[in-house]
């Protein structure tokens, strides 16, 4: 059998397993969405037994079914490309998600693509001056900052900039009472708000730099290095073709679970900045008891990642011949 | 002060044509101990279109010398002196001069190299054509006419030039890279080569096929090589002369044939001793007492006065310049006394070595005797087959050991040798106990090893597991880095003497350090595994098998990370381990002089393995004498011998290149690559034949040996019936 038509075999299996393993976990959480429905709306009812019947005429669900039956038809109706109406948000799951999806990407992918860049640029510098003032400096501010989570940052920023100095935004994802569309002040205020959140997570990067750095050294000190040096290649075709590549190869693997982590935000970023992204709405869902969009929401990210792993295992062999058409895995 | 009677040696002398001088060349590091000196003010002169053979054991500085000749030296080395470049026509190059430009063009145009690391020499991520075209593209050659010279190159080292080409480096064997690393080192139409240890990490056959190689290269291109190893005998048929390092310095440099009958250093004559190898009288090898120096403390005056048994005040305070000696003028040796050298030194050995080394005995043993450790059609693979649909692997078993069956008897020694990936090692570690075997039974008196131990990796036995010990390869890496010795040593005395206290373990200890040459004790067994030598790690690690009284070892290539001169003092020390605590040992080896040394001192046997099965296995006399298998006798073909031949034999491989072992060839595994192969073998699988006579004990897997059989009536497998993948390699190499 070809081993890509395994690999897909193995990751559709893997996004079954996800899924069934979160239907379970979610069923057993403590309270479910009626609960969460009666404390919201039943204070405001006469009879609370009329909320119950509200409950169940809103929101569609049969509570008292057996879990495997509601399994069933989760997972019928999610073959048929049917997620489910969410119960807190009353439209359907699909929309929530395409409403929430490209705000976290454009977050997130600023903040992934920075992190990267950087990491990498600032890590072969570090290398190529390895031991030098620069390198040890860097490397214990990357080693420090790597070990302060976001979240603790972004508290201190969102503290400092948005509401001591006013800079920026103290949440929200776009701006209000500007048109949303192609115009300048939209944009610009998309751009302002993403700001802070992005920024918190691309200083936290370092660990991207360590990484280059360690890989940058591992390849200055080979022996293929020498040989190209006596061969007298130029500067440039070492540095591009024989350090740079061979450093940055093992570090596709992690950017591309990188880019399908995306998907799943940062759940708590976005919390902390309002930022209505994937983030933000999941702890909603979990806060209501929303089991729909829930189930979207993580199904969406394990497919992300899934396929972000998928697509590494394919195109690893096309940027390293060593893993070419084997019957080798990239992670 | 140098003092010297033939400084004439180093006028240019007349007559011969120079390529590349040295004049007090030095190589040294700033080191916090100190300046570190790897290459000492050297002085050569080397000649064009020789083939140059520098031999030196590990930290003489031969890498270093190789590096200089380039102007390489690593950085933060440097080098001072001059290198003086001759060109054919033109005025002479210093290389040390030159400007980075300059240099640039100056290596791989007309000096190039060839690293001993042909496995990591290449970029991983680009083609084989692409470092090629990289290469000509850099000293603005013309491309097109470089590849098709690149393909000439590739096609006489009997490679395929189109699909090398298009090759990634990890798509090749090791033997193909290292040829193929040559092609690119002349593609620039170098005058001079020079190779630093390009066989080391290759199997024997292969060694010996590209040395071949080489001598009809260097013919063909008006090469001078320089050849630089830590083996003696690989050198000896190939090389014009011979230059000898010894801590940093020349000792001898001379005809290869005048040095190999006549060293004039005791040094050389020590080395040329000390080096296992298949023909010599066992008598004739001993161990150099003594060890290297340190590159920060050379000794003053002759830097191996502190080994040499001829040293007198003189060579304490005195640096010996360059004598000549011999017949020939350019033999020149850096010894005051080496006159007496050529004389005395027998007896001078004989006074240092009398009583203490071991004698020859025979350990044959008749065949109602008990076995220690018998093994039974044991069988090992690795790899998963698919086994369900939850099993996403695919079916990948390799079988490094199928249906082996030998006894191994008390106080008996068995070497294991064949080429890397044969299955020794695992066979080896099955024996003792360190690996499950998938098939059959290994019994240790009359015992089965894993019964009770069900699924587990380790034995149940724990008296089994005392009996059954090893030793490793690399001593560097199997004593923990952060014990002391003490608490190296301690640990297996707790666990297999609980009885004895503090005291007494000190004593015993102190006791086997003593015992094994390391003295004092008391001040070895402070110190770490750092702080110690190669051979004295090795020594350390042999005690710590041999505290727990075990019945058997099994010596991993325990000698082939040691320096060649150390080699035969710890095989001694394993003769002598092995009488005093009456155990057996099961050796793994990929050299058979190793193997010869090792068993035909103790009249033990020689197992020979090929792709999983022992093909033959017999007395070391019979084995090296006498082989019957072909593929023994491809072993003892490639085995270099101390000796120049006029008259090389022909190789007796048809292919060079093992066979993939998850396509094992049918009936006889060898019949691939056998000379002697016919159709019978290609469907009949040899049983093991007990030849066995006054001679020895010899049992050998080859239908040859029974003049009966229907393989003599059979065709012979001609090449072109072989399969097209295995011709690859096809290397015909005579005369």
């Amino acid at each position: 059998m070809d081993w890509r038509i395994r690999r897909l075999g193995q990751s559709v299996f893997t996004v079954w397993a996800v899924m069934t393993l979160t239907f379970v976990l979610t069923r057993f959480m403590p309270g479910n969405p009626i609960d969460y429905f009666l404390v919201e709306v039943g204070p405001d009812l006469d009879d609370p037994a009329q909320a119950y019947e509200m409950a169940e005429l809103y929101m569609n669900i049969n509570p008292e079914d057996p879990l495997y039956i509601e399994y069933y038809d989760y997972m019928t109706a999610f073959m048929q490309g049917d997620l489910g109406r969410s119960m807190s948000m009353n439209m359907p799951v699909e929309e929530v998600l395409a409403i929430a999806i490209p705000w976290t990407l454009f977050v997130m992918s600023w903040a992934v693509f920075l992190g990267f860049t950087a990491g990498i640029a600032i890590g072969a510098v570090m290398a190529y001056w390895e031991g030098g003032k620069f390198d040890t400096a860097l490397t214990g501010y990357a080693t420090i900052i790597t070990s302060i989570p976001f979240y603790v940052l972004a508290l201190v920023l969102l503290t400092i900039f948005a509401y001591r100095l006013n800079w920026f935004p103290t949440g929200g994802r776009q701006p209000e009472g500007v048109e949303p569309g192609f115009n300048f002040l939209y944009l610009t205020g998309i751009v302002h708000h993403a700001m802070l959140p992005v920024f918190s997570m691309f200083v936290t990067s370092g660990m991207a730099a360590l990484t280059m750095r360690g890989n940058s050294i591992r390849v200055l000190g080979s022996d293929y290095l020498r040989v190209a040096r006596l061969r007298g290649l130029s500067d440039p075709t070492i540095a591009i073709h024989y350090v740079a590549r061979n450093a940055i190869l093992p570090m596709y693997t992690g950017l591309m679970i990188a880019i399908g982590s995306m998907f799943g935000g940062a759940v708590v970023l976005e919390e902390i900045f309002v930022y209505r992204g994937m983030g933000w709405y999941l702890i909603e869902a979990v806060r209501a008891r929303d089991y729909p969009l829930m189930m979207g929401a993580f199904t969406v990210i394990t497919i992300a990642v899934v396929i972000a792993l998928l697509i590494a295992d394919l195109t690893y062999g096309k940027i390293d011949p060593r893993a070419g058409g084997e019957n080798r895995e990239a992670f | 002060m140098t003092i010297s009677e033939s400084d004439a040696s180093l006028v240019d002398s007349t007559g011969t044509d120079t390529i590349v001088e040295l004049r007090d060349t030095s190589v040294s590091f700033g080191m916090d101990r100190g300046e570190s000196r790897v290459l000492n003010e050297v002085n050569i002169d080397i000649e064009r279109n020789e083939i140059l053979g520098v031999i030196g054991e590990s930290g003489s500085g031969k890498s270093m010398f190789a590096s200089a000749l380039l102007d390489a030296v690593p950085a933060p080395g440097t080098t001072t002196g001059d290198v003086i470049y001759h060109p054919e026509d033109g005025d002479p190059v210093d290389v040390t001069g030159l400007s980075k430009s300059e240099l640039k063009q100056f290596r791989w145009e007309e000096i190039s190299m060839v690293f001993q690391g042909a496995m990591s020499s290449f970029n991983p991520v680009r083609s084989v054509r692409t470092h090629f075209v990289e290469t000509l593209s850099a000293h603005d050659y013309d491309v097109d006419a470089g590849i098709e010279r690149a393909k000439d190159l590739l096609e006489d080292l009997y490679l395929e030039p189109e699909r090398m080409l298009e090759s990634y480096p990890h798509e090749l064997s090791g033997g193909m890279k290292q040829r193929v690393l040559i092609a690119l080192s002349l593609v620039l139409e170098p005058e001079m080569l020079v190779m630093d240890e390009p066989t080391a990490a290759l199997d024997l056959l292969m060694q010996q096929s590209i040395i071949s190689l080489l001598n009809e290269i260097q013919e063909k291109h008006d090469l001078t090589i320089v050849f630089i190893t830590h083996d003696l005998p690989l050198v000896a048929d190939l090389s014009d002369r011979l230059a000898v390092l010894y801590a940093f310095e020349f000792a001898e440099i001379g005809p290869a044939d005048e040095i190999l009958e006549r060293p004039a250093h005791p040094y050389t004559r020590a080395l040329l001793n000390a080096t296992p190898n298949l023909s010599a009288p066992l008598e004739q090898m001993r161990p150099i007492e003594g060890e290297s120096p340190d590159p920060v403390n050379i000794p003053p005056g002759c830097s191996y006065h502190p080994r040499c048994p001829l040293a007198d005040e003189q060579c304490k305070s005195i640096d010996p310049g360059p004598y000549d000696a011999g017949d020939s003028r350019n033999h020149d040796v850096y010894c005051h006394h080496w006159e007496q050298s050529i004389d005395d030194l027998e007896r001078a050995f004989t006074e240092s070595n009398s009583d203490d080394s071991p004698a020859t005995r025979n350990a044959s043993h008749s065949d109602d005797a008990e076995p220690l450790v018998s093994l039974e059609d044991v069988e090992v693979q690795f790899g998963s087959e698919n086994d369900g649909w939850l099993d996403f692997g695919e079916s990948d078993v390799v079988t490094a050991v199928d249906g082996i069956s030998f006894d191994i008897y008390e106080n008996d020694v068995v070497v294991l040798v064949g080429e890397s990936g044969c299955g020794k090692t695992t066979l080896g570690k099955t024996a003792v106990g360190l690996q499950r075997p998938t098939d059959g039974t290994i019994e240790y008196k009359d015992r089965d090893i894993w019964k009770g131990s069900s699924g587990s990796s380790t034995l149940e036995d724990e008296e089994i597991r005392r009996a059954l010990q090893i030793v490793h390869q690399d001593p560097g890496s199997s004593l923990n880095s952060h014990q002391r010795v003490r608490s190296i040593l301690s640990t297996p005395l707790n666990r297999w003497h609980p009885d004895l206290d503090g005291n007494d373990r000190r004593e015993r200890i102190l006791a086997m350090l003593e015992y094994v040459g390391i003295s004092p004790p008391e001040d070895y067994i402070e110190r770490y595994p750092h702080q110690l030598s190669g051979g004295e790690k090795q020594r350390v690690a042999l005690i710590r098998a041999m505290l727990v009284n075990p019945d058997l070892i099994l010596a991993d290539e325990a000698v082939s990370a040691l320096d060649v001169s150390l080699r035969v003092s710890i095989m001694d020390l394993m003769i002598e381990l092995q009488d005093a605590f009456d155990t057996s040992f099961l050796s793994v080896s990929h050299d058979l002089s190793n193997a010869r040394y090792l068993a035909e001192k103790t009249g033990g046997r020689i197992g020979v393995m090929y792709l999983g099965e022992l093909v033959e296995i017999g007395s070391a006399e019979q084995i090296i004498q006498n082989p019957q298998h072909p593929y023994t006798q491809a072993l003892r073909w490639a085995t270099p011998e101390l000796e120049q031949d006029d008259d090389p034999d022909e190789n007796p491989i048809r292919t060079i290149d093992v066979p993939d072992q998850k396509n094992m060839p049918s009936g006889c595994r060898y019949h691939t690559r056998c000379p002697d192969a016919r159709e019978t073998c290609r469907t009949q699988k040899p049983e093991l034949v007990d030849l066995s006579n006054e001679d020895g004990v010899q049992r050998t897997a080859c239908f040859r040996v029974d003049d009966d059989h229907e393989y003599w009536d059979s065709e012979p497998i001609t090449d072109d019936a072989v399969d097209g993948d295995e011709d690859d390699d096809h290397v015909n190499v005579s005369g």
